[in-house]
């Protein structure tokens, strides 16, 4: 048994995974970098606490990078580690003004804001490194522009440093403005960029798994902790370093939080052994959701089965269902044995990375597994069978209507034409008592004819029931009833004909058994609406004990009740009359 | 005359020619019927009960729609069937100009001539087998059960809506007889006298659906 994506999820990025000197290549250079920085701090002229400004840096630049690295290397079609990776680095790049050189200093600062908007830009573009929406794009583009190009414009009004080689003007004052709004715009960027990830995580409306939900929780919380540190800088707060200290503890949690996921996936193979032993257990369990959703850790978690005599996937209770396509965020994990599929997973894309969790996963429920997709091929069988009795039924009643309407539209009127036609011959015939009385004969041949012709179409179709309604239907049936009868028919207008037919004839077979068997002296028969069930029920108080041989009667009408989804029960006690009653949803 | 079979219309329309009735008006749906009524105001509409698009209910909601609109235009429903529901929403509260048969009654066409003129006059002509369907019900303490045989004769012929007089003549017995047999079969079944002969009708369909 395999787990494999479906066609179309390798199809989304194309990209294959980046090639290993490469990634070594970026780890080296990250290293590099951390060292470069504790190097500057310590050499710097204008740091205080030279180590721990180092190790703040740090902090965030090695998690990120490393992260980042991971983050590509598992999922190369995702753009998400490569901006992790990029966080990293233009963390470094900012701390290059600590250099006392000018050149580094001023690309140091150019550099000082940009780690804000890269890190808006990496919280909104989870887990697929791509902006979705429109919203996320502007406020992206927002924060990169308030981030470098405002800082460009606050360099060369010279407001910051001697070293700043940008200057070309010195107007502090207007520098200082600049500085204000930059700061302000991108807290407020912040601030939105929070509110999108909530907006995102309510409309999602499924569960999240639980390590998705700690990483999204620690991108909200170091929003927060930007934008108070930008609020910090543009008010001049005397708490600004220790806010300052707090932020950047808190934006290095995000690549800590990823990392614990990795981490937790792999713990969660132990899971598997959970689930083999859970499998075993006597009788295994029936719907195998659950256990699933506990092992991949996915709360979202459902299953599909293949039904290969449809062709199609269903639920465990032979239902269709449709596989997610790729843009609705969800993904397919298709599994198969010997070449056909048995069963597909419909789970959260953060599981795209656990391939190796997911291969585990369906080995070891590969019996139970094929148990539950032969239990869903059965049910899909029974479903199939009880919509083509409910189609035999109906074409049934279709051409019994058909017939009976031809025999009145059709033979019924022509006869009785006939019948007025030999009135007139008759009537010339005067003179011919002879000829009048064979004609007489003639048209009571025909009235007895057409009384036949009568009883046989109704037999085959209850027509005044189509025309008119179960009410005035039934109305006939209890005053012609073989014992006294009390009628009680509670329905406002008119239901589905179906049902009026299948009703009628359950009231006219019930009276005929009573007729016939019950040896009773009177009868009731209710018919109501209740709970969205049509509710039939005769009673009648004769011998009971009706044997349930009693003619294919009552088997006929227990194919039609149930036919329509209903049921149709009989009591009938020794001596105590009996009930009969049908229930029929008319929803 | 509403009915969707042109033979039958026009053996109809013939029939109905030949006992002195002048057929004012044809046709073959109830929408046509109701324009026709409207324009014709005729003494009485002979209506099939199915009638095109559905062939459902249209002829009954055509007949009671004029029941309502024209109270003077009597109504006889045709029908392929006969049913004791359909006849008392047709019959509703009151048994004045409306008649109910089975298509078949058309053949003896003398009864059925005479069926058309009573409606025609404000009395009613419902089917005998509604009527006997109603006397052979099963009940548990029959009131039926004190009328003499002759009785019953009288009273399914009042309830089909016969006039005495019509009663005299089918059963051959003088008008003053069949006065005696009514008041006593009143008086039997505990009914209230009424006097007019289509009221009893329905007084009469009343008790007996009880």
């Amino acid at each position: 048994m395999a787990a494999s994506a479906p066609p179309w999820n390798g199809s989304t990025g194309a990209a294959g995974p980046p090639r290993p000197s490469l990634l070594w290549a970026i780890a080296i250079a990250g290293c590099a970098a951390a060292a470069l920085s504790v190097w500057l701090a310590f050499a710097s002229d204008h740091v205080a606490e030279p180590g721990l400004q180092a190790a703040l840096i740090d902090w965030i630049t090695l998690p990120y990078i490393l992260a980042g690295l991971i983050a590509w290397w598992r999922r190369p079609d995702s753009r998400f580690g490569p901006l992790m990776i990029a966080a990293g680095f233009a963390m470094f790049l900012s701390s290059l003004q600590w250099a006392n050189e000018a050149v580094p200093y001023t690309i140091g600062l150019a550099f000082d804001l940009v780690p804000a908007a890269l890190f808006l830009h990496v919280f909104l573009a989870f887990p697929s490194g791509r902006l979705q929406r429109r919203m996320e794009r502007v406020a992206v583009a927002a924060a990169y522009s308030a981030a470098v190009g405002l800082q460009l414009v606050k360099m060369l009004l010279g407001g910051v440093g001697t070293d700043n080689l940008l200057g070309v003007v010195a107007e502090p004052a207007a520098a200082n403005t600049v500085q204000d709004v930059q700061l302000i715009a991108l807290s407020a960027l912040c601030l939105a960029g929070i509110a999108l990830l909530v907006a995102r995580r309510r409309g999602s409306g499924r569960p999240l798994r639980r390590w998705v939900a700690l990483l999204v929780d620690s991108f909200a919380l170091g929003l927060v902790a930007i934008a108070a540190l930008l609020l910090a800088g543009a008010f001049e707060l005397p708490a600004f370093e220790t806010i300052r200290r707090i932020t950047f503890g808190v934006i290095g949690l995000a690549p800590v939080a990823f990392l614990i996921g990795l981490l937790d996936a792999r713990l969660a193979r132990s899971a598997v052994g959970d689930l083999i032993v859970e499998l075993r257990a006597d009788p295994a369990p029936a719907d195998l959701r659950t256990a699933f959703a506990r092992a991949l850790r996915d709360p979202s978690l459902t299953l599909a089965y293949w039904v290969p005599q449809f062709e199609c996937w269903t639920d465990l209770d032979g239902r269709p269902v449709e596989l997610p396509r790729p843009e609705s965020g969800r993904t397919t994990t298709l599994i198969d044995r010997d070449g056909t599929h048995v069963a597909a997973l419909l789970h959260d894309r953060s599981l795209d990375d656990e391939r190796e969790l997911l291969d585990a996963v369906s080995a070891a429920a590969e019996i139970a597994l094929e148990n539950a997709r032969l239990h869903a091929e059965l049910r899909a069988g029974l479903e199939e069978l009880r919509g083509s009795r409910e189609r035999v039924i109906a074409a049934g009643q279709k051409e019994r209507q058909r017939l009976e309407r031809n025999l009145h539209d059709g033979a019924q009127q022509r006869l009785i034409a006939l019948s007025l036609h030999l009135r007139r011959l008759e009537e010339r015939l005067r003179s011919d008592p002879d000829a009048r009385e064979g004609l007489d004969q003639a048209r009571r041949e025909i009235a007895l004819s057409l009384e036949e012709l009568r009883s046989v179409a109704h037999g085959i179709h209850p027509a005044v029931v189509s025309g008119h309604g179960l009410a005035v239907a039934l109305e006939s049936l209890a005053a012609s009833a073989p014992v006294p009868v009390r009628l009680t028919v509670e329905i406002e207008g008119r239901l589905h004909e179906r049902l009026e037919v299948a009703a009628y004839y359950v009231v006219s077979e019930s009276l005929a058994n009573i007729g016939k068997h019950a040896q009773a002296t009177s009868a009731t028969v209710e018919v109501a609406r209740r709970n969205g069930e049509i509710v039939v029920e005769i009673v009648d108080d004769g011998v009971g004990g009706a044997d349930s041989e009693r003619g294919t009667g009552l088997r006929g009408l227990a194919d039609r009740v149930e036919s329509l989804d209903g049921r149709l029960r009989v009591w009938t006690p020794r001596g105590g009359g009996t009930r009969v009653r049908a229930e029929m949803p008319c929803e | 005359m509403a009915e969707d079979s042109v033979l039958l219309r026009e053996g109809l329309a013939r029939v109905l020619g030949d006992a002195g009735f002048d057929v004012v008006a044809k046709c073959g749906d109830a929408e046509e019927l109701m324009r026709k009524v409207n324009g014709h105001d005729p003494d009485v509409a002979i209506v099939d009960i199915r009638l095109p698009p559905t062939h459902n209910d249209e002829g009954l909601r055509a007949a009671l729609e004029i029941r309502a609109d024209h109270p003077s235009v009597g109504v006889l429903v045709l029908s392929q069937y006969v049913e004791l529901g359909l006849a008392m929403k047709l019959l509703a509260d009151s048994a004045e100009g409306v008649g109910y048969l089975l298509k078949d009654r058309i053949s003896d066409v003398d009864e059925f001539v005479a069926a058309v003129r009573r409606v025609a006059e404000g009395g009613s002509a419902l089917d005998p087998t509604i009527v006997s369907t109603l006397l052979a019900r099963q009940r548990s303490d029959d009131p039926l059960a004190k009328l003499t045989p002759r009785e019953r004769e009288v009273l399914e012929l009042m309830a089909t809506g016969s006039s005495n007089q019509g009663i005299a003549d089918t059963l051959v017995i003088t008008l003053r007889a069949v006065e005696k047999y009514v008041s006593s079969i009143f008086g039997k079944l505990g009914l209230p006298s009424t006097g007019s002969e289509s009221r009893r009708v329905l007084a009469v369909l009343t008790f007996l659906r009880s």
